[in-house]
């Protein structure tokens, strides 16, 4: 294998590289292969729709994006804790956690209604489904990657006299932050789709809401600005996190 | 023996839990006396669902074929396009932009257009299941197939061994533990995106149940929904943990 196969393969997998690509490619083939706008319009047309709702988009992206920041904040917070407590105190997790696994399937998006009717229709409303749905991953792959702490480890640190608070901050938390970062990847992107769904139970502002009435009113060019926006977001959201990963949590476990 | 004790040793601290949850939420809401539409009593929502079991079971069949289809075409089309791309290189190259631009979109943010080319049928629920399904099969197959060293892959071509005979021997099974992985995300996935999708339009479904109630104001119905639907997702994530340990036995 030669590099330069290589290097163009990690060019095309660069996100922005693909963004590129995927737009050029949306450019010629739409005209090329002569697709009829019910499936994919042109991309100067999307453009244009977009452009001519900007006031509404950014809005819009602005309010899901709070919303699924919120949701995930304190759903990361929450999930975390609930982690760390499974996995100290052991009669927890034996009682709790196959119930959480099965939670985890509960279609939370089908209680928007419900949690409209708590929560009102504020911006509450929508942040607790995205904490909802950020909470599980979080939990799980908190107390997996607590529970893959060395055992030799922890005996070897007891030996020098390492305090309890010691034991976790330095040896057990280390161990488990690669694992709680995969949670934190996977709670992300829930999150988004709870703050999305979570707008069509009434809601006036938000891309779920303008999404909800692209489909009401069949814009085919405003479903596809939307999607284009919706993955814009999801994507930059996602790559904070991996960037933060790659900053600071750059150690895999043996 | 061995084997029930331990069962039943794990399977105890859960009801208990379960147990004391439930009466916890039912004496709560009759010690506050919470209104039905804020939160309703488990037995008043068990009853519900006993009531309407009729609506409720055709339903969540019809959800359940819809997931459960979208889940098959969505693995398979991911699967074959990871086997492709492992014995076509370029065109993984050539595709790789496409996947990583698609897959960062949430998969609900497709459903108005799955409904627009598809119509409210079932035609569209297993589009989007396969669509939310297929995509993390692909990207976690693509990296476990690669898991095998060059090293290892030259030794049984040194033996003779054909490109498909390494993939089937050696490529897939080191695969498997990630494609499972990928499964169960995709399931979680697929089953959120047909509910979703029913809740958008659709005949039937436990998703267009829950729409309808919602609108009726009928909140004892839409519990009894979720809760149904709840049971449902927990059985197909059971069979799946069954089949990952039957695939993956040697971790």
């Amino acid at each position: 294998m030669s590099g330069s196969p290589n290097a163009l393969r990690r060019v095309l997998a660069n996100p922005f590289a693909a963004i590129v690509i995927v737009a050029l490619a949306w450019w010629i083939a739409v005209p090329l292969f002569k697709i009829e706008p019910r499936f994919l319009p042109p991309i100067s047309v999307v453009f244009a729709d977009g452009m001519s709702v900007w006031r509404d988009l950014a809005a819009g992206l602005w309010r899901t994006l709070l919303e699924t920041v919120l949701g995930f904040l304190a759903g990361a917070i929450l999930g975390i804790a609930f982690g760390v407590g499974f996995a100290y105190l052991r009669f927890l997790e034996r009682a709790f956690f196959p119930i959480f696994v099965a939670l985890q399937t509960v279609p939370v998006i089908a209680f928007g209604a419900i949690v409209v009717i708590w929560f009102g229709n504020t911006i509450m409303a929508k942040v607790v489904i995205a904490l909802y749905l950020a909470f599980f991953p979080v939990a799980v792959n908190t107390l997996r990657g607590l529970e893959t702490t060395d055992p030799q480890r922890i005996a070897l640190m007891k030996s020098f006299g390492a305090s309890g608070l010691q034991l976790f901050l330095k040896l057990a938390l280390p161990t488990a932050l690669p694992s709680i970062m995969i949670g934190l990847k996977l709670g992300i992107s829930l999150s988004l789709a709870g703050a999305i769904v979570g707008e069509w139970f009434g809601d006036t502002v938000g891309l779920g809401v303008m999404l909800l009435q692209s489909l009401y009113f069949e814009q085919i060019p405003r479903v596809w600005v939307l999607i284009v926006a919706c993955g814009a977001l999801g994507t930059v959201l996602y790559g904070f996190l991996a960037l933060i990963e790659r900053r600071f949590v750059w150690w895999r476990p043996d | 023996m061995a084997s029930r004790l331990s069962f039943l040793r794990s399977a105890l601290p859960v009801a208990a839990a379960l147990i004391g949850l439930l009466l916890l939420w039912q004496l709560g809401a009759m010690l506050f006396d919470v209104p039905t539409y804020i939160l309703p009593r488990p037995g008043a929502i068990v009853a519900t669902a006993i009531e309407k079991a009729g609506l409720l079971g055709s339903g969540l069949w019809i959800t359940s074929v819809e997931a459960v289809l979208g889940f098959f075409v969505g693995t398979l089309i991911g699967l074959a396009a990871a086997v492709l791309m492992i014995l076509a290189p370029p065109l993984e190259v050539a595709l790789i932009p496409l996947v990583i631009v698609i897959n960062s979109v949430p998969s609900i943010a497709f459903v108005p257009l799955v409904l627009i080319w598809f119509g409210l049928g079932i035609g569209s629920k297993v589009a989007i299941g396969a669509l939310a399904v297929s995509f993390v099969v692909l990207l976690n197959a693509l990296a476990g197939l690669k898991r095998p060293e060059a090293d290892a892959i030259n030794l049984m071509r040194s033996f003779g061994a054909s490109r498909l005979g390494i993939l089937w021997r050696l490529q897939l099974p080191a695969a498997m533990p990630s494609i499972v992985t990928g499964l169960r995300v995709g399931l979680a996935r697929s089953t959120i995106a047909v509910i979703v999708a029913e809740m958008m339009g659709a005949y039937a479904g436990i998703g267009q149940i829950i729409y309808q109630s919602t609108a009726q104001v009928d909140y004892l119905t839409v519990w009894a929904a979720v809760f149904v639907a709840s049971l449902g997702s927990l059985v197909l994530y059971g069979v799946l943990v069954a089949i990952d340990r039957k695939l993956v036995w040697w971790r």
